[in-house]
């Protein structure tokens, strides 16, 4: 130490030198982890089937209270019941959401596990609800909310 | 009187100025597009086109006029050409929601067991950094009646359709 305190023929240039070196290839270390780290965040997103699985249930959700209407009022022009009505209206809605998804290669099946509709009928006002199992696979993401409670009519 | 360290240091302080001069000078002019960036870009103009169908589909009529179920219960069951929609409603509404992008509507449903798609806006032909959202819709003969559209439902009949947006910029 007492010798590179006396010499001042290039030392401590040399030694300042090499100090910048790794700060640099550090600085460059972490500029490349957030490269990548940028990277994966957007192929995540990207590749996360969030909309379809949103589709999905807001649709189910959605439809399943129009079914209800739509049962309630077949039930008022025919002799079959509000549920069987429901399973019809049900069958029709499941078979043509599996085929949509299917045409982009991607599963769904939507399961009525059960339903009580029978304040409906009687018009007391309890809470009707909708249970449906709902599964979704792309291949790479496997959702599945089974089951899905839908409040269909108050 | 040694003044040999005081400009070795002037030196080094000249050193680091110029080094931050031109680390600032070139991070502030130059545009680095790595494929990182352009996948963000990506994720942001998927997610444009998915907001702007469920916007469609979830605001209230006094908000935007015609939802999305009910510009598609209006259709007339015939397909496209270029730049002669067949669903006008839904074409105007995206040229307010999605100025100085181009678009394709395309609809699928099934029918007899059949999967059918069908162009319903044509505006010509994507290019590859173009996005694709989709949402679908049920359609009942109420529906269809209320917006004089063409489907043919029976009352105990239902109809999803699923509306396919593909939006590019060029």
């Amino acid at each position: 130490m007492a010798g590179l305190k006396d010499n001042n023929s290039g030392q401590l240039i040399i030694l300042s030198g090499f100090v910048l070196c790794f700060s640099l290839v550090a600085l460059i270390l972490l500029v490349n982890q957030t490269m990548i780290t940028g990277y994966h965040s957007s192929n995540a997103v990207l590749e996360f089937p969030k909309h379809q699985i949103r589709d999905i249930t807001s649709q189910t959700r959605e439809s399943c209270v129009y079914m209800t209407e739509l049962a309630l009022d077949l039930n008022q022009s025919s002799n079959l019941s509000i549920d069987h009505n429901y399973r019809l209206l049900f069958d029709q809605y499941e078979q043509q959401m599996a085929m949509l998804y299917a045409g982009h290669g991607e599963q769904v099946t939507l399961d009525l596990s059960a339903m009580n509709l029978t304040s409906m009928a009687t018009n007391t006002p309890n809470i009707n609800t909708i249970w449906v199992n709902i599964t979704y696979s792309n291949g790479m993401t496997y959702y599945s909310s089974e089951p899905e409670i839908i409040e269909v009519r108050p | 009187m040694d003044n040999k360290a005081q400009l070795q240091t002037l030196e080094g302080l000249g050193a680091a100025l110029l080094i931050t001069m031109t680390v600032v000078i070139i991070t502030q002019s130059a545009t680095v597009m790595t494929p990182q960036h352009e996948m963000m870009l990506d994720v942001q103009f998927e997610q444009m086109a998915y907001d702007a169908l469920t916007l469609l589909d979830v605001a209230p009529s006094y908000a935007i006029g015609p939802n999305l179920t009910e510009c598609v219960s209006a259709w007339d069951m015939k397909g496209a050409t270029m730049d002669n929609s067949t669903l006008p409603l839904l074409d105007n509404a995206l040229s307010l929601l999605l100025p100085g992008f181009l678009y394709n509507v395309d609809v699928s449903y099934v029918q007899n067991g059949t999967l059918i798609t069908k162009n319903t806006i044509l505006q010509g032909y994507p290019t590859e950094d173009a996005a694709v959202a989709r949402r679908t819709v049920m359609l009942t003969n109420s529906t269809v009646t209320a917006a004089k559209g063409k489907w043919s439902l029976a009352s105990d009949e239902l109809q999803m359709v699923e509306v396919k947006l593909t939006v590019w910029q060029v």
